[in-house]
C-alpha cells in the first residue's frame, strides 16, 4: 500500500478537533433540551395545554320554583340554538350556499345570515338563531351543513307570567338571578356546571378522556314557596280592579298565615312580565312591599294600644278626654274627618280612630316603653324575608325623639314602615303575641326529590305581648272597628272579621305632608277568635277628583273583604 | 501491482477476522439507535381511525419501518463483508464501482429534476416502484454518500498532489460542485451539507488552506442566490432570526416542536402517550422524531439518543485513528462525521437552535432510502474497523 506518510493527513489537528467540536455540540444540545424541559416549559405551558386539551362544558338545569301546592312558577327547559363556525364557512365562500339553504329553514333573509357570518367577531362561534322548532332542527340536521351546528341551551320560563313577578323575580340573559327569589336563592337554584376534558388532535377531535379535568354536572335545587298561586290570583285581581277604579298610583297586598309567618300572597302593583323584564319601567320593577316605606297612620293604632295595655300604663276601662275634636297642646292635634269625640275608652278610641285619644295614650305610656315595644314588634329593622333589597323603615332612636314624638307616633306619624312590617305586627297580634318570621320559601328540594331544607314554622318562642292583651285587641277592639266603626265595608255576614282602617298622609321628602294625596289601607283578618289569615291592603294615591272617596274604609276595605271572602272559601274548600 | 497484493492480504485477513470490542460497540450503538427509531416511528405513526382507514396497512410509516429495520440490518451486515478497498480509484477507472456510482448519481439527480415526485413543495423523490408497496428514493441522499466515497477515493489516488491547485484541486471541486449545484435547486439543506463535508474531507486530506478558500468565491454567492431566489427559504431564515431576537414569529413546525419537547419533563408523558403526534407536530415520524422522543420519554429519552450518538462518534473516531491506510481513514472519517453532523443538525433544528431544514435523524427517522443508505455506509465503516489492527501502535511499529 501507499506509504501512510505520502501525503499529510491532518489527524491530530483535524479529526480530533472536529470530534471535540461535535461532542461539544451534543453537550450543548443536551443543555438546550434540559432548558426547554425544565426552564422554558413554563413559557409554553399555557399554549400547549390549550392545544392538547379541549373542554366540553355542560350547563346545569336551574331549579324549579313552585308554589306551596307544587304549581310551577319558574322552570328551565332545554332549547336548541343554531350556531355557525365562521372560519369554516369563509373557506371557499361556503357561507353563500349555506346561507341560501338556511334562509328557507330559519325564515331569515340569506343576505342577513351572510352579513352576520362575514362580520362575526369570534371566528369559532356565532349564534344564528335561538330556540328553533323541532322541525327546523330536523331540517338542519338533514341538510348536513358544514360549519353549522345545533347547541343545547336552557331557557327560563314563567308560566304564570306577571302573577308572581315580584316574588319570583327573573334571570338575566346569562342565566343569573337578577331579582326576587331568583336573585336571593341564585346559588341554590343555579347548580354547578360540569365539564369533561379531552385530549384532542390538531382537528380538535377527542382522542381520550382526561380524568383530571372532569367535574360532574350538578343540577340546581328546586324551591317550594309558601305562595299559593290561587290566593295570589284572587289578591292580584281584586287589587288591580280597585286601583283601576280609583285611578290610584300603586298598591300592595299581602296574605299571611299569622301562626307561621308563611306568606301566601304577595302582590305589588304595578308589576311586570318576567319574560320581558328589560322592557319594564322602574315603577313596575319596584317591589313596594319591601322597598316603599310610608307613614302608616291609623293602622298603627292597635299596636300602640297593645303596647300601652301590655306595659300596664293604661287600663282597658280607662277613659280619655278627646277634647271635642281639637287639642291645642303638643302643636295642636285634629281628628280625621273633623269628628268630635268626648270621653272614650281604649276600645272606643280604636274603633273611632281618634287621633287625640291615641296621643294621650302615647303620652301616658311614655317614650321609653313605646320605643322598646315597637322594637319588639320589629319596626325599624328588616324582617329578614327571603328577598333582596328590603328596607327597614324609620324608627328614630329614642335620643332623637322630641316631646311631641309619643303623641305623633301613637297615631302613626313620625315613623315609617313597610307593608311587610305592618303585616307581621298584625300577625303577632292575631296569633296571641308570638314573634314570627315572614318567609317565602317553604322548602328546598334537591334534584332527586329529597327535601334538604325546611323553614321552621316558629322562629322565636318568646311573646312580644301578653296573649290575653293580644286577644283583647283582636276580639274586642279590632272586631268592633268592623262591626261598629270605620271598617264596616269589610264586614262579611257570618264571619267574625276584625281589622283596622288607615288613611295616612304622605310625607314629602322636603318635610311636611302632601295635603291632597293619601294612602288608603286596611289590615285585618278572620275569624277573630282563632285567626286563619292576616290580610293587608294598601292603595297609594287614589284619585280624589273622582269623588268616590279616598279613605281606608272606602278604598281598601272592600278589596280586603273580597280577598278575605274568596280566600276563606278557598281554604275551607281544601 | 500493489492492488493485487492488498487483495491477497484481505483474503488472508478474512480467514481470521479481527473483531474488537470497539467494533462490536459500533454495531450495538447503531442497532440500538435503529431499534429506538422503530419504536418511536411506530408510536408517532399512530393516527386516528378516519385517517388510518384511508391508508392500507402496508402504507403506514409503522409498517414500513418494521420492514426497513431488518432490511437495514441485512444491508449493514452485507456491506460489512465487502472489502472497502473495492471503492478505491487506484486501478482502471472503468473497473471502480465508485466511478459508476458517481455516474449513476448524476443521472438520477438529473432524472429527479425532470420526472421527480413533488412532496412538501420540493422535487426530491424518485418513485422506483409505483404500485401498492411503492418504493421511492431520494437521489440527493445517495449522492451524499457517493460524494464521500468519491472524494475519499480521489484524495487517496492523487495523494499529496492534491496540493496542485490547477491539476488536482480544481477538478474535484468541479465534480462535487456540479452535484451540489444540481441538489441545491430542490434540496438546499443536503446541498449545503455535501459542500461542507467535501470541504472537511479536503482539509483532512491535506489540501492547502488558500486552495480551500477559492471555491467559496463561487459557492458563497451560489448559496446566497439559492436562498434569495426561494421565498420559502428566505422566509424560514428571516423568521428564525426574528425568533432569536424576540421569540416570536416562529414557523408552526418549530413552535410545535418546542411545545412538544417542553411537555416532556424528566420522564416524559410515557411511551405512546404523547399528544403532539396527533397532527399537532408535522413530520413527526421523520425529521421531528426527536421531539416525539423528548415528549414521550422526557429528558431521559433525549439523553439516551444523545448518548448513543456520542458513543457512535467516539467509537467511530477510534476506527478512523486506527485505520492504517489513507483511503480507509478518509472514508471512515467522512462516514462518521456525516452521521455525527447530521444528528447534531437535526437535533439543532428540532430544538430550534438552527433554522428548519429537511435533514433526518440518522438511523432513527422513518424513511426507507435514507435508512438503507446510512446502514450501507455504516457497513463500510465496520469493514474498515474489522480490517484495522488493534491499535495505532501496531501500524506505526
Amino acid at each position: 500500500m501507499n506509504s501512510p506518510t505520502s501525503s499529510p493527513i491532518r489527524v491530530r489537528s483535524g479529526i480530533v478537533l472536529l470530534c471535540v467540536f461535535l461532542l461539544a455540540g451534543f453537550t450543548g444540545l443536551g443543555a438546550r433540551v434540559f432548558d426547554l424541559q425544565f426552564q422554558r416549559n413554563r413559557v409554553y405551558d399555557q399554549a400547549s395545554r390549550t392545544q392538547r386539551y379541549a373542554v366540553v362544558r355542560q350547563s346545569p338545569q336551574r331549579g324549579l320554583i313552585t308554589d306551596q301546592k307544587g304549581r310551577v312558577l319558574a322552570a328551565s327547559s332545554m332549547i336548541y340554538n343554531v350556531f355557525a363556525e365562521p372560519r369554516r364557512l369563509l373557506q371557499n365562500e361556503q357561507y353563500k350556499l349555506t346561507a341560501e339553504i338556511l334562509q328557507s329553514i330559519l325564515d331569515v333573509p340569506g343576505c342577513e345570515i351572510s352579513k352576520r357570518i362575514l362580520e362575526a367577531n369570534n371566528p369559532g362561534f356565532l349564534r344564528l338563531e335561538k330556540d328553533i322548532t323541532p322541525a327546523q332542527q330536523q331540517a338542519i340536521l338533514q341538510a348536513r351543513l358544514n360549519g353549522i351546528g345545533i347547541e343545547e341551551a336552557w331557557k327560563r320560563s314563567y308560566p304564570t307570567g306577571a302573577l308572581c313577578s315580584h316574588v319570583v323575580g327573573f334571570v338575566g340573559n346569562e342565566g343569573r338571578g337578577l331579582a326576587g327569589i331568583e336573585l336571593k336563592y341564585d346559588s341554590v337554584l343555579a347548580g354547578k356546571g360540569g365539564q369533561d376534558t379531552y385530549v384532542v388532535d390538531v382537528f380538535r377531535r377527542p382522542l381520550a378522556a382526561y380524568p383530571e379535568g372532569r367535574n360532574p354536572l350538578q343540577n340546581g335545587d328546586n324551591l317550594v314557596l309558601t305562595i299559593d298561586s290561587v290566593i295570589q290570583e284572587i289578591v292580584r285581581e281584586a287589587l288591580l280592579k280597585q286601583i283601576k277604579d280609583y285611578q290610584a298610583e300603586s298598591g300592595t297586598a299581602l296574605v299571611m298565615d299569622p301562626w307561621t309567618g308563611a306568606i301566601w300572597a304577595w302582590v305589588s302593583l304595578p308589576d311586570f312580565e318576567p319574560h320581558h323584564f328589560s322592557k319594564a319601567t322602574a315603577s313596575q320593577l319596584k317591589n313596594r312591599i319591601l322597598s316603599d316605606p310610608y307613614e302608616p297612620g291609623s293602622i298603627f293604632k292597635p299596636i300602640i294600644a297593645a303596647i300601652a295595655l301590655d306595659s300596664g300604663a293604661i287600663r282597658k276601662e280607662e277613659k280619655f278626654d278627646c277634647e271635642d275634636g281639637y287639642w291645642g297642646k303638643y302643636g295642636g292635634i285634629h281628628e280625621f274627618g273633623n269628628h268630635r269625640f268626648g270621653l272614650l275608652t281604649v276600645r272606643e278610641i280604636i274603633l273611632n280612630s281618634s287621633n287625640i285619644g291615641m296621643a294621650k295614650i302615647g303620652l301616658k305610656t311614655g317614650s321609653k316603653t313605646l320605643y322598646d315595644g315597637l322594637r319588639l314588634f320589629g319596626f325599624g329593622q328588616p324582617t329578614g324575608v327571603d328577598l333582596a333589597g328590603e328596607e327597614s323603615g324609620i324608627l328614630r332612636p329614642i335620643q332623637k325623639w322630641s316631646g311631641y314624638s309619643p303623641t305623633r307616633i301613637a297615631f302613626g306619624h313620625e315613623i315609617s314602615v313597610t307593608s311587610l312590617q305592618m303585616a307581621r305586627a298584625y300577625c303577632i297580634l292575631a296569633n296571641g303575641g308570638t314573634l314570627i318570621q315572614p318567609h317565602l320559601v317553604r322548602a328546598i328540594v334537591n334534584p332527586e326529590g329529597q327535601i334538604t331544607d325546611v323553614t321552621p314554622s316558629l322562629v322565636g318562642a318568646g311573646y312580644v305581648i301578653h296573649p290575653e292583651i293580644a286577644r283583647w285587641i283582636v276580639r274586642q277592639a279590632m272586631r268592633a272597628v268592623v262591626t261598629e266603626g270605620t271598617g264596616d265595608q269589610a264586614a262579611i255576614e257570618g264571619v267574625e272579621v276584625f281589622g283596622k282602617t288607615g288613611t295616612a298622609n304622605i310625607a314629602l321628602p322636603t318635610g311636611g305632608y302632601d295635603t291632597s294625596n293619601y294612602i288608603a289601607s286596611f289590615i285585618g283578618g278572620a275569624p277573630a277568635d282563632n285567626p286563619k289569615v292576616i290580610i293587608l291592603v294598601s292603595i297609594r294615591k287614589p284619585n280624589r277628583a273622582l269623588g268616590k272617596g279616598y279613605s281606608g274604609g272606602r278604598v281598601a276595605a272592600p278589596v280586603f273583604k273580597e280577598i278575605l271572602q274568596k280566600t276563606l272559601a278557598y281554604l275551607d274548600d281544601r | 501491482m500493489k492492488t493485487e497484493c492488498q487483495n491477497i492480504r484481505f483474503y488472508e485477513r478474512a480467514a481470521e477476522p479481527v473483531s474488537s470490542a470497539g467494533d462490536f460497540a459500533i454495531e450495538m450503538v447503531v442497532l440500538l439507535l435503529m431499534a429506538t427509531g422503530t419504536v418511536f416511528v411506530y408510536s408517532a405513526g399512530a393516527t386516528l381511525a378516519p385517517d388510518a382507514a384511508r391508508l392500507r396497512f402496508y402504507e403506514t410509516p409503522m409498517f414500513k419501518q418494521i420492514v426497513f429495520f431488518p432490511l437495514a440490518v441485512g444491508i449493514l451486515l452485507l456491506m460489512k463483508r465487502v472489502d472497502y478497498r473495492l471503492f478505491r480509484l487506484q486501478g482502471p477507472l472503468l473497473k471502480s464501482p465508485t466511478f459508476y456510482l458517481v455516474i449513476f448519481s448524476f443521472i438520477s439527480l438529473a432524472a429527479v429534476l425532470i420526472f421527480g415526485e413533488e412532496r412538501n413543495q420540493s422535487k426530491r423523490w424518485l418513485d422506483l416502484m409505483p404500485g401498492p408497496m411503492y418504493l421511492s428514493f431520494q437521489p440527493s441522499e445517495l449522492t451524499k454518500w457517493v460524494m464521500i466515497l468519491f472524494v475519499a477515493a480521489y484524495l487517496d489516488k492523487v495523494g499529496e498532489q492534491i496540493q496542485d491547485f490547477k491539476r488536482r484541486f480544481i477538478p474535484v471541486c468541479c465534480i462535487v460542485g456540479l452535484a451540489v449545484g444540481l441538489i441545491v435547486i430542490e434540496d438546499f439543506g443536503t446541498g449545503l451539507f455535501i459542500a461542507l463535508l467535501t470541504f472537511l474531507l479536503l482539509w483532512i486530506g491535506g489540501a492547502r488552506w488558500w486552495h480551500l478558500l477559492t471555491p467559496l468565491i463561487v459557492a458563497v454567492p451560489g448559496f446566497i442566490a439559492a436562498v434569495m431566489l426561494s421565498p420559502t427559504r428566505l422566509n424560514r431564515i428571516k423568521r428564525f432570526f426574528s425568533f432569536l431576537l424576540d421569540q416570536e414569529g416562529l414557523p408552526y413546525q418549530a413552535q410545535q416542536s418546542l411545545r412538544a419537547i417542553s411537555v416532556g419533563g424528566l420522564w416524559g408523558t410515557g411511551l405512546g402517550r404523547g399528544v403532539f403526534k396527533y397532527g399537532h407536530l408535522p413530520e413527526d415520524t421523520t425529521d421531528f422524531i426527536f421531539a416525539v422522543i423528548a415528549e414521550e420519554m422526557g429528558f431521559i429519552g433525549a439523553l439516551w439518543v444523545l448518548l448513543l450518538f456520542t458513543l457512535f462518534l467516539v467509537f467511530g473516531i477510534r476506527v478512523v485513528l486506527r485505520c492504517p491506510d489513507r483511503f480507509g481513514k478518509l472514508l471512515s472519517a467522512g462516514i462518521v462525521f456525516s452521521i455525527g453532523i447530521q444528528a447534531a443538525v437535526n437535533i439543532g433544528v428540532v430544538t430550534v437552535v438552527l433554522p428548519t431544514k429537511g435533514i433526518p435523524l440518522p438511523f432513527v427517522s422513518a424513511g426507507g432510502s435514507s435508512l438503507l443508505l446510512t446502514a450501507a455506509a455504516t457497513g463500510i465503516l465496520l469493514n474498515i474497523a474489522m480490517q484495522s489492527p488493534e491499535s495505532e501502535e501496531v501500524l506505526q511499529g
